[in-house]
């Protein structure tokens, strides 16, 4: 991808959506852009030292012991709770089809997060959002 | 109980949420929570209605209760409401105190301003609950 596309993928994200133009170009710089095959397993349950990754392009399938538990796609962000608890995954994360991602590398998620306090609060609202149904299904 | 300023000043430094916080911002809390004594059996927040602030249990317990199941159960240091001050979505759940419970309360605004004021505490706040979305996950499968 060309950078002014990164640039609109990341504009269109609502993780990013409080931030300016300067600050995405800054964003789209700190991550690196990744391309996945189908079928690849992009997390490892059970296993550190992986990343943080908002899916561009493609979808995910998450699962637990090999059962299909989510399906992520364009927009859909993973690998955060484990870099902020400093626990492997619980879930494999394979690829369904290609997939286009930015990747952060797990040690540089908490120093992005505080240079970015917006992003830090979208992020915020989502784990929310997630633990909340996560007690409606309890 | 009755907390004066300096007792909520340095009750609150001792809470794991507001670890990262400086002196300054932990007088800024003492100052705007108000202390809140609740009695046995007492619905301190109620399910579907709207979030109004968060709340940090100071002595006695709670018990978080969704549709009939029980959640959590909460001691002093604990903090619960946060859920829909973030989200602005209805309470997902009812707190109920056990025994006399006292609580210092925070009002959304007053929340969501420190959280835009300080970057470490709301990296706080997402570390609890990200630990506690890995335990509800983890609950819902066994």
């Amino acid at each position: 991808m060309y950078q002014a596309e990164i640039l609109d993928a990341l504009a269109g994200l609502a993780l990013f959506s409080d931030l300016d133009r300067p600050q995405l170009e800054a964003v789209a710089h700190t991550m690196s852009e990744e391309a996945f095959p189908a079928g690849q397993r992009i997390l490892r349950q059970g296993f550190s030292g992986s990343g943080f990754f908002i899916i561009l392009d493609g979808e995910v399938s998450v699962r637990v012991d090999g059962a299909d538990v989510a399906r992520l796609a364009k927009g859909d962000f993973f690998g955060e709770i484990s870099l902020l608890l400093g626990e492997p995954p619980v879930a494999d994360v394979v690829t369904l089809a290609p997939v286009k991602a930015l990747q952060l590398a797990g040690p540089d998620l908490r120093a992005f997060l505080l240079t970015y306090p917006a992003v830090m609060y979208r992020m915020l609202q989502s784990v929310s959002r997630r633990l909340e149904r996560a007690n409606r299904r309890g | 109980m009755s907390l004066d300023r300096q007792d909520k000043i340095s009750w609150l430094a001792g809470v794991p949420l507001f670890a990262s916080c400086d002196e300054e911002t932990i007088e800024r809390i003492a100052d705007a929570t108000g202390e809140l004594v609740f009695t046995d059996g007492q619905a301190i927040v109620q399910q579907g209605q709207v979030g109004n602030g968060l709340y940090i249990v100071v002595s006695g317990s709670v018990r978080i209760v969704a549709g009939g199941g029980e959640l959590a159960r909460l001691g002093a240091g604990d903090f619960f409401g946060e859920l829909a001050v973030i989200d602005q979505q209805p309470r997902n759940a009812t707190a109920y105190a056990e025994g006399s419970t006292d609580c210092l309360a925070l009002a959304s605004w007053d929340l969501i301003a420190l959280l835009e004021r300080d970057s470490g505490l709301a990296m706080n706040l997402l570390r609890e609950l990200a630990r506690r979305l890995r335990r509800a996950d983890a609950q819902l499968r066994h």
